[in-house]
């Protein structure tokens, strides 16, 4: 019997020929991220770095488990508490004292974003992130998971995880991906289908005719909201597109793996694209996904274009082709924060972010933004192409977010409500 | 930590995220803290704890003596993290219909039995790894790896 991606990535970290679903590994990483809000002292009050040297100082050694495999990003910049910037001053500690790669300033971004543009994501790797949407690298072919605080600083001391072997749900895209369908319309689609305990602690992996035509940005928005839908991660096969990607940013050598035409699934789930209208997700769980027109006609007080989920070169584009020429409905503040300041700079190259200036959105500097930030008001409602539409996460509990494609929200901006996108797409 | 336990019960409901966990489930119940007694048990729905991974949400629980979080199902983030915490998060499907508020609840962690002293209900889960019981008895990882860490050393 054969083995899934996610089984052999596995297997390789646990030093094992082969590991099957529910096996316990102890598994070595081969990256760890870090964002800099671990630092703080926020969750511990002695802060990540201020555990990690009490156990180095119990261990009687001086250095961190491999450095070098080791990157924190800001995620916030500026900081905006001096509970932050203090963190921020401890992680460049730790990073001098034990020879971290850091981002900050223009070289970061969204860390997520950051790591994958910055090479450090590559097929065939064990990957954890100490944030939740570390499951975004997926979509370069390696096993990737978020996990806590507590659990970074083991890492720090032992560079290993345990972890039980996930069962992996199949899932096949089939058909011709309409033009106006991008990542976050798919994979709403997907979720909606799973229900909200769609897909726990299990790995999802993508495949079949039409992952050739989906763009690496929107698997990684798919593979970004796989921890929506309560899954371990989520896998693209490294295909050539894949592999060509990862050339550009990286010049490390890395072992892309597929899985074997007999490995076993817990189950197989076929979706058809072709013809698919774009999907939007009700307030609540992300997992309240319909197609958009059930939607058409809410009203929107904001519209959001940001997070690691999607903001990057792909959904700034469309957002600009929408609004090229246009101006945002007077009742919607629009906001638009890029990915990275690697998307910033090219969409400026491009000229989007004057398209974006003259449209009366608000364009901010790359970081998560107000995905972790309130400025919802009691009752307002939001469109966001983000990842999250839980109850109070963008600011009043009573506030409602909606979640959709760039496109969906762009398109959304101008007319003031929620509305198809592909009536607002230029042909 | 005691591998047999009973506790008394607070019933929540499905996708509760962590940042209304946040503050002893502050963003469900405001007041939830000052009525929560240590030794006390969580029953949830499905999707407890799914959302961000951030500790607060977690230590919050257990800084308030929660003895056992049990749920239809836990977000993978939020499971571990409890463990690493060492407080027991257990997955145990059927456990939110066989009790109400204020029911007493046994749990075995090494057979994997949950019942309720009420009623005499009682739902069965996966019972735990050595691995998991291990940190679980050392109170979480970090006091974990302390400990096996130094024996490592004695022992090169």
């Amino acid at each position: 019997m054969g083995m899934t991606i996610t089984e052999k990535i596995c297997a390789r970290a646990a030093g094992r020929d082969r590991v099957g679903p529910g096996d316990m590994i102890d598994g070595k990483i081969d990256k760890l991220y870090i964002k800099d809000l671990r630092f703080s002292k926020a969750e511990d009050p002695k802060g990540l770095y201020g555990l990690f040297k009490e156990i180095l100082k119990e261990m009687g050694i001086h250095k961190a488990w491999d450095p070098d495999k080791v990157i924190i990003n800001f995620d916030e910049q500026p900081a905006r508490s001096t509970r932050r910037a203090e963190g921020q001053e401890s992680a460049k500690q730790f990073s001098q004292e034990h020879g971290a790669t850091i981002y900050e300033g223009y070289q970061g971004g969204i860390g997520h974003n950051v790591m994958v543009e910055k090479g450090h994501v590559r097929p065939g790797e064990f990957i954890v992130g100490a944030d939740s949407h570390s499951c975004t690298y997926g979509a370069l072919g390696c096993f990737a998971t978020g996990i806590g605080f507590t659990e970074t600083v083991g890492v720090l001391a032992t560079g290993k995880i345990w972890l039980k072997v996930p069962p992996a749900i199949y899932i096949e895209l089939a058909g011709k991906r309409p033009s106006w369908i991008w990542g976050k319309d798919i994979v709403l689609r997907i979720m909606a289908e799973f229900g909200a305990n769609g897909a726990v602690n299990k790995t999802i992996e993508y495949g079949g005719s039409a992952v050739d035509d989906i763009s690496i940005e929107s698997r990684l928005s798919m593979c970004n909201m796989a921890v929506e839908s309560l899954a371990l991660n989520a896998v693209f096969p490294p295909d050539e597109r894949a592999i060509e990607y990862v050339k550009q940013v990286s010049t490390a050598t890395f072992t892309p793996v597929e899985s074997d035409p007999d490995a076993e699934y817990e189950s197989r789930l076929r979706f058809d694209l072709t013809d698919m209208e774009p999907f939007v997700a009700a307030p609540g769980v992300p997992s309240n996904g319909q197609p958009v027109h059930e939607f058409v006609g809410t009203k929107i007080n904001q519209a959001f274009i940001g997070t690691c989920s999607n903001s990057r070169i792909e959904d700034l584009r469309v957002a600009a082709k929408i609004l090229k020429g246009k101006t945002v409905h007077p009742g919607v503040r629009m906001i638009v924060t890029p990915a990275s300041y690697g998307a910033y700079f090219q969409a400026r190259e491009e000229g989007l972010l004057e398209i974006f200036e003259k449209s009366k959105a608000l364009l901010t500097a790359s970081e998560c933004g107000i995905c972790t930030r309130p400025s919802l008001a009691t009752g307002e409602v939001c469109i966001s192409s983000g990842n999250r539409n839980f109850p109070g996460r963008m600011g009043h509990r009573d506030a409602q977010i909606f979640l959709g494609s760039p496109a969906t929200v762009a398109a959304s901006a101008l007319a003031g409500e929620i509305v198809d996108p592909r009536e607002f797409l230029p042909i | 930590m005691k591998k047999n336990f009973k506790g008394k019960v607070w019933k929540f409901g499905d996708c509760i995220d962590s940042g209304n966990i946040k503050g002893v489930m502050a963003g469900i119940d405001p007041e939830f803290h000052t009525k929560v007694q240590p030794g006390d048990v969580i029953v949830a729905g499905i999707n407890f704890g799914m959302g961000s991974s951030s500790e607060d949400a977690p230590r919050s629980l257990r800084d308030a003596g929660i003895a056992a979080i049990l749920a239809e199902s836990i977000s993978n983030i939020y499971l571990r993290t409890l463990i690493n915490l060492g407080l027991p998060a257990i997955e145990c499907p059927g456990v939110s219909s066989i009790v109400e508020e204020g029911h007493e609840l046994e749990v075995d962690l090494e057979s994997g039995r949950v019942r309720n002293l009420a009623n005499g209900a009682s739902r069965t889960f996966a019972p735990f790894s050595d691995h998991a019981i291990a940190i679980l008895e050392k109170g979480g990882l970090i006091p974990y790896l302390k400990s096996s860490l130094a024996n490592n050393r004695e022992g090169t």
